[in-house]
């Protein structure tokens, strides 16, 4: 099974060792993963922001890079659910390109889903000793069905303690463009999800998105929260910690 | 041009509205009229019993409160307990389609006419109820104006069991059963009046009755 | 009504410094949220009931000419008039009209949505009539200077209790009271005289009902049945689209309308009325005027923001909002607040008017999910930044650097330089911190917190360099 890793431009700049602990989950469960050193942008942010050309420039060059694959495997549900569903309504006037779109929409996974569900992967390499709190981004659980797959995993790591948060669905205030945009908003609603995190008494908060976790991150340290830990679920899965 | 073939001009324009389209509208429509599809509703039991307890607890989910007597004759005496019971006064405007029940005899002194601003209880009937929310519905007529169930601060309303009815579907099958057109004003009842205007805290009690006693007749 | 959507930005930092809304808007939130989600449970199928109301709204909306007509038909028949107006001023100019017909001097308003959009109030003032507002969070609105509401449902909601009690102390001159039964109280003897004296009520309208030619109102208080018992007229204003079919598609849209705005099963009050009280009555209006609004509604029938016509105005989107949970109703800058508003405000009061608002939410899609007629609210609100990209109306830097970045993304070669540059910019930055508090080209992310450090490499370097190891 040929997997192409798409790691997310956010992922390539800020925080590469998630991109690495992808690329070990899938090793490990035995896919043999390309990691496409042309790939940049999902062209995502493009989309949102309104700039159509730009973003169907970008959903181009992702398909031609992604589409030999048997499957795309992305560690983000934000990107994830752009390449599987955004991209279809994208090419209303491009036949060829629909069909290209939807041909590899149906084979692209957010990565804790695709593997729960295409792998079902029974064992992870990670260990982590700790109580956790898992964060659900907006888009894989509203677009994608992403809740209970992290779970799962997680509850497959010895000595992660899950410790589930009031208003764990509610939007962490990160949105993309909006939280530079309206700075101010957005850093009040990442503030209402820190206290989420705080009353939960974990000792770490996990998400399947870089974005939401740099928003939380943020606002945690700037309220003088020093201890908290804000990891990526696939870096506690692989043990690249 | 009228503002009103502006407005539907502009509507038609945005439709691209043509013969063809207009005829499959209108079939749509017909269908539609003609086919009256009711959607899913909440599963219920619809026996008798079980209707008449459903309503019971739902109209008391409503802050009404309920009372079931026998039969008709028994409706002045109990609406004679509540109003002492609650220390109301006992003097009421009835719906005219009620006043030959026997208040007097209750020790009640009713008035069978529409409402009045200084009227503090106000006795009704009901065209029929819905279980599934605790519902009165009220159909207006000469016999029954509709501002009796609504200026008074005390609202009772008489309701046969038979006429409790499973679904808000139901009741409008009925009105077209029995009355054929909508009278001009039905009125859908669930409880006493209220607001949460105010820090979102429900307070009973705001334009309308503050409070609904509900004397259902069992036969 | 008065468009102040331009200045969203300063709006909402001044509602995020307020903490009396703060407060408010807190204590609101868990309330409307929590009672939606109980007052769901008992409907077994959900989502069916949302597909058959997404249905029925659409059956309307696909062909609003025909239904408009055909609902027209039978209203006359009832022996109701039908008036149609373009725009706000029209709705204003109508209402006058008919107050003058009839010799009004006051009339009792129940909420309508669309008298807002009008500016109604001020036109029925300049005119010397009186209108009173008697829906008790806009009866409190009305008092204190005309403010305008924040929620559609709850349009007092950023008021508290101490701020009610000093305004009823203040207009009715009555002793200051703090409970809210008794405040409650004193305002509904003061309406109550009102609605007795009212020569004309006015609603808006929840639905009208196409099988009938009647209108159907959703209220709690009782004032809507006040206004449209009591005086001798009665005038409905609602818009075009308020159109449904039978009454059956009423009792399906009824099982959604009150659980999603106030998690209740079903309102207190739901009428349905038709046409005006025969002679041997003893209440009801003697005359009754629809007034169908266009405002702006005929121009989106057909177009990329058709759907967004199936709107119930239940409020639910706001109430699930994190924006709007955050900053409230007033920021938003007019009518229609949070997630709809977002998308109302462009269409019917103008996209250039409402720069902001679209950008102005995290497209989370809370709003999306719980929307009981199904709108795709984030979708059209990304469909709006489209247009105001291709219009020429995002800030000219936002639209070069978005160029320029998709531009630099479609050469990988160049963007994997940028990013070993931007890297290690960003942790010089840094310095030897795990974080940056101040980032120059995004000041607007650290005002309110961190900006975390990159680890150091990008990963398409630290992956090439592993692969020439092995």
């Amino acid at each position: 099974m040929r997997v192409g890793l798409f790691v997310t431009c956010l992922v390539d700049l800020m925080r590469p060792s998630i991109g690495f602990a992808a690329l070990k989950l899938l090793e490990n469960a035995g896919c043999e993963v390309v990691v496409p050193d042309t790939q940049t942008c999902c062209g995502q942010p493009a989309w949102n922001s309104g700039d159509k050309p730009g973003a169907e420039a970008l959903a181009k060059k992702t398909i031609a890079e992604f589409e030999g694959f048997d499957y795309v495997v992305v560690p983000s549900g934000s990107c994830g659910d752009h390449i599987r569903t955004e991209y279809l309504g994208m090419f209303a006037t491009e036949p060829e390109w629909r069909d290209r779109a939807t041909a590899m929409a149906a084979r692209t996974y957010e990565l804790t889903d695709f593997l729960v569900s295409v792998l079902k992967v029974e064992a992870v390499p990670g260990n982590y000793t700790g109580s956790v709190t898992y964060h659900d981004s907006c888009t894989g659980l509203r677009s994608l069905g992403i809740k209970a797959q992290p779970r799962a995993l997680l509850a497959k790591v010895k000595g992660v303690e899950l410790k589930e948060m009031n208003g764990c669905e509610e939007c962490c205030g990160f949105g993309g463009t909006f939280s530079v945009k309206f700075g101010d908003v957005s850093a009040a609603i990442a503030e209402r999800k820190c206290d989420f995190i705080h009353s939960s008494g974990a000792k770490a908060v996990a998400g399947g998105d870089l974005g939401c976790l740099l928003n939380i991150e943020g606002k945690l340290r700037r309220m003088g929260d020093e201890t908290t830990r804000v990891l990526h679920v696939a870096e506690i899965l692989a043990g690249e910690v | 041009m009228s503002s009103r073939d502006d407005i539907l001009g502009r509507v038609r324009a945005g439709l691209q509205r043509n013969a063809g389209n207009a005829a499959a509208g209108r079939e749509i429509m017909q269908a539609a009229m003609e086919g009256r599809v009711e959607g899913p509703k909440p599963a219920m039991d619809t026996a008798p019993a079980a209707l008449l307890e459903r309503f019971r607890i739902k109209s008391e989910l409503q802050s009404s409160t309920v009372e079931v007597v026998a039969q008709e004759s028994d409706v002045p005496a109990a609406v004679a307990r509540y109003l002492a019971a609650m220390k109301l006064p006992t003097t009421a405007v009835v719906q005219p389609a009620l006043a030959a029940l026997e208040w007097a005899a209750a020790g009640l002194k009713v008035e069978a006419r529409g409402a009045r601003d200084a009227d503090l209880v106000g006795i009704t009937g009901c065209f029929c109820a819905v279980a599934e929310t605790g519902t009165l519905m009220m159909c207006s007529s000469p016999d029954t104006p509709a501002a009796v169930s609504l200026l008074p601060e005390t609202h009772v309303a008489v309701v046969r069991a038979a006429r409790i009815l499973p679904y808000m579907e139901d009741a409008w099958n009925l009105a077209r059963a029995e009355l054929g057109t909508l009278p001009r004003a039905v009125n859908f009842i669930s409880g006493p009046s209220r607001t949460g205007d105010i820090e979102q805290t429900i307070v009973l009690g705001a334009h309308g009755p503050y409070r609904v006693h509900l004397v259902i007749v069992e036969n | 009504m008065e468009i102040k959507s331009m200045r969203f930005k300063a709006n909402a930092s001044a509602s995020l410094a307020n903490v009396v809304l703060q407060g408010n808007l807190k204590n609101a939130k868990g309330k409307f949220v929590t009672k939606r989600a109980e007052a769901l449970r008992d409907l077994d199928d959900f989502e069916g009931t949302r597909d058959a109301a997404k249905a029925i709204r659409n059956k309307v909306i696909d062909n609003l000419d025909l239904w408009l007509e055909r609902f027209e038909r039978k209203a006359l028949d009832t022996g109701a008039h039908v008036l149609w107006a373009k725009d706000g001023a029209e709705v204003c100019r109508l209402v006058t009209e008919i107050a003058r017909k009839h010799g009004v001097k006051k009339v009792t308003k129940s909420k309508s949505m669309l008298s807002e959009e009008a500016g109604l109030n001020q036109a029925l003032e300049a005119a010397g009539i009186q209108p009173v507002e008697t829906d008790l969070g806009e009866y409190i609105l009305q008092v204190d200077n005309n403010e305008p509401p924040s929620h559609i449902i709850a349009p007092a909601v950023h008021k508290s209790l101490d701020d009610v009690a000093d305004l009823f102390h203040k207009v009715h001159g009555t002793p200051r009271k703090t409970e809210i039964p008794a405040l409650t109280r004193e305002a509904r003897e003061v309406l109550r005289g009102h609605f007795m004296t009212a020569e004309m009520g006015l609603s808006g309208g929840n639905f009208l009902v196409a099988e009938t030619g009647s209108v159907a109102l959703v209220t709690n208080e009782g004032n809507g049945r006040m206004v449209t018992t009591m005086p001798k007229v009665h005038v409905v204003i609602t818009g075009i689209e308020k159109v449904i079919p039978t009454l059956e598609d009423l009792s399906t849209l009824m099982r959604l309308l009150p659980r999603s705005a106030t998690g209740q099963s079903i309102s207190n009050y739901f009428s349905i009325l038709t046409g005006v009280k025969k002679p041997e009555e003893h209440d009801g209006p003697e005359h009754l005027y629809f007034v169908l609004v266009d405002s702006g509604r005929a121009d989106v029938v057909g177009g990329d923001f058709h759907e967004m016509l199936r709107c119930i105005r239940c409020g639910a989107c706001m109430n699930h909002c994190p924006v709007y949970q955050t900053i409230g109703g007033h920021a938003y800058g007019w009518v229609y607040p949070g997630p709809m508003g977002s998308v109302l405000t462009p269409l019917y009061a103008g996209i250039e008017n409402s720069i902001d608002l679209p950008h102005a939410a995290t497209l989370c899609n809370q709003c999306g999910v719980v929307c009981p007629v199904g709108i795709p609210l984030p979708e059209l609100l990304r469909k709006l930044r489209e247009k105001q990209t291709d219009a020429g109306l995002r800030p000219l830097t936002e639209r070069i650097g978005l160029r320029l970045w998709a531009w630099v993304a479609q050469q990988p070669t160049l963007y994997a330089l940028g990013a070993r540059f931007g890297v290690r910019y960003l942790k010089w930055l840094a310095g030897k911190s795990d974080r940056i508090s101040l980032l120059p080209m995004a000041p607007e992310w650290t005002r309110g917190r961190e900006f975390p450090a990159p680890q150091g490499k990008t990963f398409r370097e630290m992956y090439a360099a592993r692969r020439a190891a092995q």
